[in-house]
């Protein structure tokens, strides 16, 4: 019960987070958010045993966080929104939408508690329903009260599907890549050069547009064979040295993105290919061709719900992709080799092979998210596939919890919005309230104040934070919790291994 | 005609000239030990038939096909598996999916299960942890799991590498009585051994190996009473 009142309260706080910031009608996703917190953790914490614990704890969570969430509103449309000069919504309609928010947080937690506690395997497939019924109904909830999250949803989506491939090389076959969005540059640019009329406008000709269903499966094979062609190289090296040559070619792909904007090749005076401005330079390429699709308009940008739906397609399409591959004979071959690489040599695994092909489907996904990316933002531009964006996509597979698909997805999200999101949307709040009350001197001194410029900073203290405090990442499987905490190792195992006759260690007993 | 036989191997770390010029033969069925001191080459020796150290000068034949510088991997196909020194079990896989690594080159599901049945029949240990990860496992533990995992890809030629490294007396006894019983159903075993006495005791033959070069080569009995091989390594004055 007390634990139950517990996680309403810490959902709460997430939602008060995204009222304070955007305020207007976003208590309803605040309350998707809340319900979705309180019923997973509610389900999986419960004391109870029953269904009907399940549906308490949830029912209760939701309605603390749902509480919270009323007065939130009401506390910020009385303080925060003339001060930041929106317009101040009717006494009823910050009442009333409140009291919606609440109610969606209640039914969530509800429904998710009960489901928890469903026999077997139907509790899992209930969960999944419901959180699959939260991410169909997303984006048109955005969509009505323009919440405008959807643009950052889909980037962060994209950032994802590119966790998941990086997981397949770190976290699979144990390879520290620090060049991965050398990849996402080779898909993007690929997609440039054949959907876009650039290559056509520099030579004078009107070249052929492939299709973007085409495209991102050329992409993806391009970045595939670059990542063998780049894993070649590496192929002797191992951890420290392996993640210095990665990092080389990271960097080196952009900067010759960048740099190929005199293209041209002349042998002894005979110029066989004449000068041309190969890839726009700093300029980048664009407009990139949106795909087309009967019924489905993908090039009105005010209504980005068609790209969220096909990516989410794209992702659980490549979730089940990944799962198989896992289980697969070369998903086994890749864990021997990040276990020890000599022993799974000696076990008949072809390590050449078997690492060659960790890259180049790593960088294949990499690749499909490139483009798509590419198509998404209408073009391809060097700045966005510097070094950072190799760092953010490995901080979400580490932090998600290595090789944890849930977890990659879950702590990618995170990543992506505060980073998108709600960082810049508290730049905005600040230098609202400063405009808005210019004469006010303590509070037009905010213009000054921007906190996106932090952004490393703060991207660092929470790595910090994290490693110190949960080193398994946020979804860990049991086993790296065990192995990271041996110390809470259950004492039924220890018990167990007394009776042992010679030494063995029980720390991080698995069962 | 020999099973496994090495003409005039050498092998090299770099420059570090290793083995000068080994040769040796085991024949179907047999039991031949190597032995000899610290840095000999004995687990050179083995690296170098396993494909994973390839010589520089000479040949390696299985049943009369050259295997020299067949890649590591394929050697294993070719029925060659070694329980490498040090034992090198994937640490962080259970007890059973480290057995079933070592069945990687076979696809018959079912003889895999009965194979695996068979290890825990030798190994009833094993059995008793069979989802403990395998680096949590004592070292005696691991060897046995070492074993258990090279026999997983059914060899024609096993390849040990000092399986009673780091055991209690009474655990050397057992692997030896073990790795009898696997030579008695019919596979072919090729021993490294610091322990001497044990080896030779179940070995046909053997061979002495000093500072990469072959010294001496007997029957396992003529070799336990060479006076010798008593005095440098059976510790007998
Ligand atoms: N990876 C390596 N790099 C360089 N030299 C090596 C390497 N491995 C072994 N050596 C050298 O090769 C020689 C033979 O080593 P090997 O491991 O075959 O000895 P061994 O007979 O198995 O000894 P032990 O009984 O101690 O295991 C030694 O002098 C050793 O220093
Ligand atoms: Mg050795």
């Amino acid at each position: 019960m007390s634990r139950a009142i517990n996680i309403g309260v810490w959902a709460g706080v997430f939602g008060v987070f995204i009222i304070v910031l955007f305020g207007g009608q976003s208590v309803l996703a605040a309350g998707l958010i809340c319900g979705l917190l309180a019923g997973l953790l509610a389900g999986a914490r419960t004391e109870g045993e029953t269904m009907q614990a399940g549906v308490r704890d949830g029912l209760i969570s939701g309605a603390v966080a749902g509480v919270i969430l009323i007065v939130s509103n009401i506390l910020r449309n009385t303080f925060i929104t003339t001060l930041v000069g929106q317009n101040l919504p009717s006494t009823g309609e910050v009442l009333s939408f409140g009291i919606a928010g609440a109610a969606i947080s209640m039914v969530l937690g509800a429904a998710l508690g009960a489901a928890h506690f469903l026999p077997g395997r139907r509790s899992s497939y209930a969960t999944w329903a419901i959180l699959g019924l939260v991410i169909l109904i997303y984006p048109f909830l955005d969509y009505s009260i323009q919440l405008g999250w959807l643009g950052i949803v889909i980037t962060g989506l994209i950032f994802i599907l590119l966790a998941l491939g990086l997981n397949i090389v770190v976290g699979y076959a144990g390879l520290l890549d620090l060049g991965y969005a050398a990849f996402f540059a080779i898909g993007a640019y690929t997609a440039a050069f054949l959907s876009s009329s650039y290559i056509g406008d520099q030579l004078n000709f009107a070249n052929p547009r492939v299709s973007f269903w085409l495209v991102i499966f050329i992409a993806a094979a391009m970045a595939g064979l670059f990542g063998l062609i780049l894993g070649a190289p590496t192929l002797p090296l191992r951890g420290d040295y392996l993640a210095i040559v990665t990092l080389g070619f990271g960097e080196i792909v952009p900067i010759v993105f960048r740099n190929l904007d005199t293209f041209g090749i002349t042998i002894f005076g005979h110029e066989f290919i004449k000068t041309f401005n190969l890839t726009g330079g700093e300029l980048g390429i664009s407009p990139i061709d949106p795909p087309k699709l009967p019924g489905l308009n993908f090039a009105d940008r005010s209504d980005q719900r068609p790209w969220y739906f096909l990516l989410v397609l794209i992702i659980l399409f490549s979730i089940f992709l990944i799962n198989r591959l896992r289980g697969s004979r070369l998903g086994r071959a890749w864990m021997a080799m990040r276990e020890d690489e000599l022993a799974a040599s000696s076990m008949g695994i072809n390590i050449v092979r078997t690492k060659l092909l960790a890259f180049a489907m790593g960088a294949s996904f990499s690749g499909f998210g490139g483009a798509y990316f590419g198509a998404f933002v209408g073009g391809a531009f060097p700045s966005s596939f510097d070094f950072s964006v190799s760092v953010i996509v490995l901080c979400m597979v580490i932090l998600g919890g290595l090789g944890n698909i849930p977890g990659v997805i879950v702590g990618g999200l995170i990543i992506e919005l505060s980073d998108r999101l709600f960082l810049p949307q508290i730049t905005l709040l600040l230098q609202s309230i400063a405009q808005h009350n210019a004469n006010n001197p303590s509070l037009s001194g905010l213009q000054r104040f921007d906190p996106t410029l932090y952004r490393t900073g703060l991207f660092g203290l929470v790595l910090v934070l994290m490693m110190q405090l949960r080193p398994e990442g946020l979804l860990p499987n049991a086993r790296r919790k065990l192995e990271l905490h041996a110390d809470q190792a259950s004492p039924g195992e220890a018990a167990q291994s007394q009776t042992d006759l010679y030494d063995v260690e029980t720390e991080a007993a698995s069962s | 005609m020999a099973l496994l036989e090495l003409k005039n191997v050498h092998s090299y770390y770099g420059n570090i000239h290793a083995l000068k010029g080994i040769s040796l033969t085991v024949d179907k069925g047999e039991i031949v030990t190597l032995i000899g001191s610290n840095g000999a080459g004995k687990s050179t020796t083995l690296r170098t038939i396993s494909g994973i150290l390839p010589p520089r000068v000479g040949q390696i034949t299985l049943a009369g096909a050259r295997i020299d510088q067949v890649p590591a991997h394929k050697v294993v196909e070719l029925g060659v598996l070694q329980s490498p020194e040090g034992r090198r079990i994937f640490p962080r896989l259970t007890v059973r999916e480290n057995l079933e690594m070592g069945a990687f080159t076979r696809k018959d599901k079912a003889g895999i299960a009965e194979d695996v049945e068979r290890v825990f029949g030798l190994f009833p240990r094993l059995r008793e942890r069979t989802v403990q990860k395998g680096g949590t496992l004592s070292g005696g533990e691991q060897q046995m799991l070492a074993i258990g995992r090279a026999l997983m890809g059914r060899p024609t030629v096993l390849l040990l590498d000092e399986p009673s490294m780091g055991l209690a007396p009474v655990l050397v006894e057992q692997i030896f009585s073990i790795i009898k019983d696997i030579n008695a159903t019919g596979t072919t075993i090729l021993l490294v051994e610091q322990n001497a006495l044990m080896a030779l005791s179940i070995a046909h033959r053997g061979y002495v190996l000093q500072t990469g070069e072959i010294v001496l080569q007997d029957s396992a009995s003529n070799l336990q009473s060479n006076e010798m091989v008593q005095k440098a390594y059976l510790g007998i004055e």
